[in-house]
């Protein structure tokens, strides 16, 4: 934008030395962005390279921080808590990606139709996404309550006896699972919903004029087209899932035991906790990597089917 | 052919039912605990509606814990960290927009993807370091990583579908950069500012993390004080609940007010998220 | 107001060269139109002109001041833009008096301005409006008010009647017409239309891709065009043209045709060439070429019969009303002084 053009050299009339061209007449719109830039270098970028910084060395509070090189990492390879931590957090994302996705486009489907009051209820179905986690967090561990939650009582309703959700280390994830879901099923279904709204007409025409079903629209229509939307949705769901921290720490805070500590708050033990933030430091970064190589797959796949919508 | 139409109108409107329900009921039951004395909160079967309303559990939740102060400093914290990311955001996302550099929020998409807590660990060292844990300034700055991308995405997003040949006419009509920002391109993108301005709201002030490990006493913001009460203090859950809804009440008014604005700012920015 | 004087300028994007050496003078107080296909640039030009490009090699002048390297707000020009471009957040009074404000006018002076501006275009009742409020043709008006009022040396339009539909075109080009005999204000004007080019302009440029074809008055350039492509480009129905060769007073066509001439240019005698003749230049006769009807569409004034000739189409504008039918075979003849030859090779003017 701002190269500097070269004067033309064949021998004008004019014979006085051109001076350089400043370049563009307009204005650089430089000044705009450097407040955001320092901001986003001071609040966002500097924590990066600090982190990976902080994991290449011995530190703790209190403790003479030096460099250790790789030992940090080379000690989560054999910690079993970690470990631990780690198959629990693909498992919880896992669930938690599957069944938001499964409800939201459901929803979004019927979202799609021309619905009296369609926007106070949409207002109404983002309504768990928006509510601050923590308060959300607190209800849901009264109604999680063996004796007087409310869950429990509705399960005795439909003939299911008393479970222990959150307070037993086999349901607790399932548990926290239905929490993710509940709050952010409305994401999905707003994500699907735009992909709805951008959908052509034509071919739904066409279709009814081959004499399809509804299923067969959805099933040769449809769904084809949505599926980049669904690839955004499976990609936030993923991140979100992954770095899920407030609803677990709030209702469980990794327990029983440590039967729901995923990597974020076996994170949070170890740098606030212990305070061993070398330690801590490696493992925000192994998160991270974790983090980047599953968008980037999502990423990959969505590459490969955005020419089912153009360019979506 | 018209029965058949009213079977799928009434279908249709079951299935709404069923998928809005599980967020109405629960919101609905959590204000049933929050108008109930301990013995309706503890009875079996459950009561949804009580004989008699405890409204002395919302009076207690102001007089006691120091609500007071943590309602001033979330709001403090939300309205700074906004206020500063639309200041910061906003032009950025114009320059950014202006300049073709879209690329360069693969940044912002980036810290989208990091968790909250490497953020927390370098800066908390930091605040640590210049002393500043008593206020509420750690809070304040830490929240910027929550507004400002927020802001900047969403602007960008508007500022790339302003015409350019609008800024072009005030060029030639004799304004400068800086009265085509102030004077054509933010009031025309004032419905985007309006958008990032309710979602940077609304992010901040459900943040709960940073407050975890940055507030002390004196400067924790309701989501962490809330947390306390349910962990430190054996209160009963009609005050708890009670609690908890004053702390997200302003947050969905928001969502059922801006919707429409909501559902906008989301979807862009989910779907270029992608 | 002012000249405008551009000289050698040429304009690249990247590597594509988009202005590709361009001279035009512009007296004060001209009317001149940018006339050309789509995409030959001649926005590029204007928007060199008003400051929004940059240069990439010669001069820009208005009124002997080089302005290469000037800002456009103090190049002195004002531009309509095709989309006409007005502030949607402000009323049309306050669109008008953007730049004003900017300049920190005296409040009674830009009231007095806009309402001059306002009597003169017809939008004293609409001065409260938003643009969202105001039909294509008011928006149009306001575009140019917001022109008018800033007085300025230069008036600039790009394509600003494509916007309208064909009966307000017509209509918005006679006043634009009006307004710059009232004003005399130097005027560039980009079309791609050359109906609006020769209706309204005191002076022509044709360009195609990145350069000048022809500069002229537009009787001029419709009369002697100086290649090829102006030939077809100006006039409706376009010229017809036959490729063939020169013989001594005759033109003799691919197919064997012979075509009376009035002059034969000595160079180009025995060479490739191309015979060009316009429509309304045709009348029936018998000594003609003889060929068959293909189209037949009577106007009411004039009736257009399409011929083959040569195995091409050859387009006939005949004033009389005439009793044929598609199918029959009539005997065609040009005027040989009103014929233009051509090189077959560079497309330029060989006659004159
Ligand atoms: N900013 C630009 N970058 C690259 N190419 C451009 C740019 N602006 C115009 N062009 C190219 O320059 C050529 C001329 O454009 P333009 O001047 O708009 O044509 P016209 O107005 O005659 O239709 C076109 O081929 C166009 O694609
Ligand atoms: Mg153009």
């Amino acid at each position: 934008m701002n190269t500097a053009v070269p004067s033309s050299s064949d021998g004008k009339k004019d014979a006085g030395p051109r001076q350089p061209k400043k370049g563009s007449l307009r204005p650089s719109h430089w000044p705009f962005i450097i407040p955001a830039l320092v901001v986003v270098g001071g609040v966002i970028v500097f924590p990066w390279i600090f982190t990976l910084w902080m994991s290449v060395n011995g530190w703790q509070i209190g403790v003479e921080q030096h460099f250790v090189g790789l030992t940090n990492y080379q000690r989560l390879l054999t910690d079993a808590r970690f470990i631990d931590s780690m198959g629990r957090t693909l498992s919880y994302t896992a669930l938690s990606v599957i069944a938001p996705l499964f409800l939201g486009t459901l929803a979004a489907l019927i979202f799609n139709t021309k619905l009296p009051g369609r926007g106070i209820l949409r207002g109404i179905f983002v309504m768990p996404m928006m509510a601050t986690p923590v308060a959300i967090a607190l209800v849901w561990t009264m109604m999680f309550h063996p004796q007087l939650g409310i869950l429990n009582y509705l399960l005795s309703l439909v003939g299911i006896g008393p479970q222990e959700w959150v307070f037993h280390p086999a349901t607790v994830i399932p548990s926290l699972v239905l929490v993710e879901t509940w709050q952010w099923t409305p994401l999905v279904m707003l994500i699907v919903l735009g992909g709805l709204a951008s959908l052509p007409a034509e071919p739904y025409e066409s279709a009814s004029l081959d004499g399809a079903s509804g299923w067969q629209k959805f099933r040769f229509i449809t769904f084809p087209m949505i599926i980049p939307f669904l690839l955004i949705a499976t990609m936030i769901r993923t991140i979100d899932a992954l770095k899920s921290f407030d609803i677990i720490y709030a209702i469980t805070q990794g327990g029983p035991g440590t039967a729901s500590e995923t990597i974020n708050l076996y994170l949070y033990s170890v740098a606030f906790t212990y305070y061993d933030v070398g330690y801590g430091s490696a493992i925000a970064v192994v998160f991270f990597i974790l983090i980047i190589a599953l968008s980037l797959l999502l990423i990959y796949l969505r590459q490969r089917t955005s020419w089912l919508l153009g360019d979506a | 052919m018209s029965l058949a139409k009213i079977f799928r109108k009434l279908g249709l409107v079951f299935a709404v039912f069923l998928i809005v329900s599980p967020a109405l009921l629960f919101f609905i039951w959590m204000v049933s605990l929050s108008v109930k004395f301990e013995i309706d909160n503890g009875a079996y079967p459950p009561i949804l509606i009580p004989e008699h309303f405890a409204w002395k559990n919302y009076t207690s939740v102001f007089e006691s814990n120091n609500f007071l102060l943590y309602f001033k400093n979330s709001i403090i914290v939300t309205g700074a960290a906004t206020l500063f990311g639309l200041i910061v955001g906003v032009p950025a996302g114009y320059g950014i927009a202006r300049m073709n550099a879209q690329k360069s929020a693969i940044i912002i998409m980036i810290a989208r993807m990091t968790p909250g807590l490497s953020f927390l660990i370098p800066l908390f060292l930091i605040f640590k370091g210049l002393d500043m844990l008593g206020t509420l300034w750690p809070q304040i700055i830490i929240h910027l990583v929550v507004t400002v991308p927020i802001v900047i995405w969403i602007m960008i997003g508007y500022f790339e579908t302003t015409p350019i040949e609008l800024e072009e006419a005030a060029m030639i009509d004799g304004a400068n950069r800086w009265q085509i920002f102030m004077k054509v391109a933010m009031p025309i993108a004032k419905p985007g500012i309006v958008v990032s301005f309710i979602l940077s709201v609304i992010f901040s002030w459900n943040n709960f993390v940073f407050g975890v490990v940055l507030a002390s006493r004196e400067t924790r913001t309701l989501p962490v004080a809330i947390y306390n009460m349910l962990s430190f203090e054996q209160v009963s859950w009609g005050p708890l609940a009670a609690a908890a809804l004053i702390v997200t009440l302003p947050v969905l008014i928001l969502t059922v007010a801006a919707q429409r604005q909501i559902v906008a700012g989301l979807t862009a920015g989910a779907v270029k998220g992608g | 107001m002012a000249a405008v004087q551009i000289a050698d300028v040429r304009k690249t994007f990247g590597t594509t060269h988009v202005i590709r050496g361009v001279d035009v003078d512009i007296e004060d107080g001209e009317f001149v139109i940018l006339v050309g296909p789509s995409g030959c640039g001649k926005s590029t030009l204007l928007r060199m002109i008003a400051g929004l490009e940059s240069i990439t090699s010669g001069e820009i002048r208005i009124g002997n001041r080089v302005v290469n390297d000037v800002p456009p707000k103090d190049r002195d020009i004002a531009m309509v833009f095709q989309n006409y471009a007005l502030y949607p957040h402000m009323n049309v009074a306050d669109n008008m008096a953007f730049s004003l404000k900017l300049k920190n006018a005296p409040k009674s002076e830009i009231e007095t301005r806009i309402n001059r501006a306002a009597t003169i275009l017809g939008l004293t009742e609409l001065l409260d409006r938003y643009p969202r409020q105001l039909s294509g043709g008011q928006r149009q008006r306001v575009a140019m008010g917001r022109a008018i009022v800033r007085d300025p040396q230069v008036f600039l339009f790009d394509e600003p009647l494509s916007n309208l539909d064909a009966k307000l075109r017509v209509s918005m080009r006679a006043e634009i017409k009006d307004l710059h005999q009232r004003l005399k204000t130097t005027t560039v004007y980009v079309t791609h239309d050359q109906i609006e080019a020769m209706t309204m302009a005191e002076k022509i440029v044709v360009m195609h891709d990145g350069i000048v074809e022809q500069i002229g008055a537009p009787l001029e350039l419709y009369d002697h065009p100086a290649n090829l492509f102006v030939a077809c480009f100006i006039g409706s129905p376009s010229m017809n043209v036959l490729k063939g060769r020169v013989e001594l007073g005759e033109f003799i066509t691919a197919g064997g045709v012979r075509l009376p001439l009035e002059k034969t240019p000595p160079s180009a005698l025995g060479k490739p060439a191309v015979y060009g003749v316009r429509p309304e230049h045709l009348k029936l006769s018998a000594d003609g070429v003889p060929g068959k009807v293909l189209v037949i569409e009577p106007t009411g004034s004039e009736t257009q019969v399409v011929v083959e000739v040569d195995g091409q189409p050859i387009t006939c504008l005949l004033r009389e009303r005439v009793a044929i039918q598609r199918g029959d075979t009539i005997s065609v003849r040009a005027d040989p002084a009103l014929v233009h030859l051509f090189d077959a090779e560079t497309g330029k003017r060989l006659t004159d």
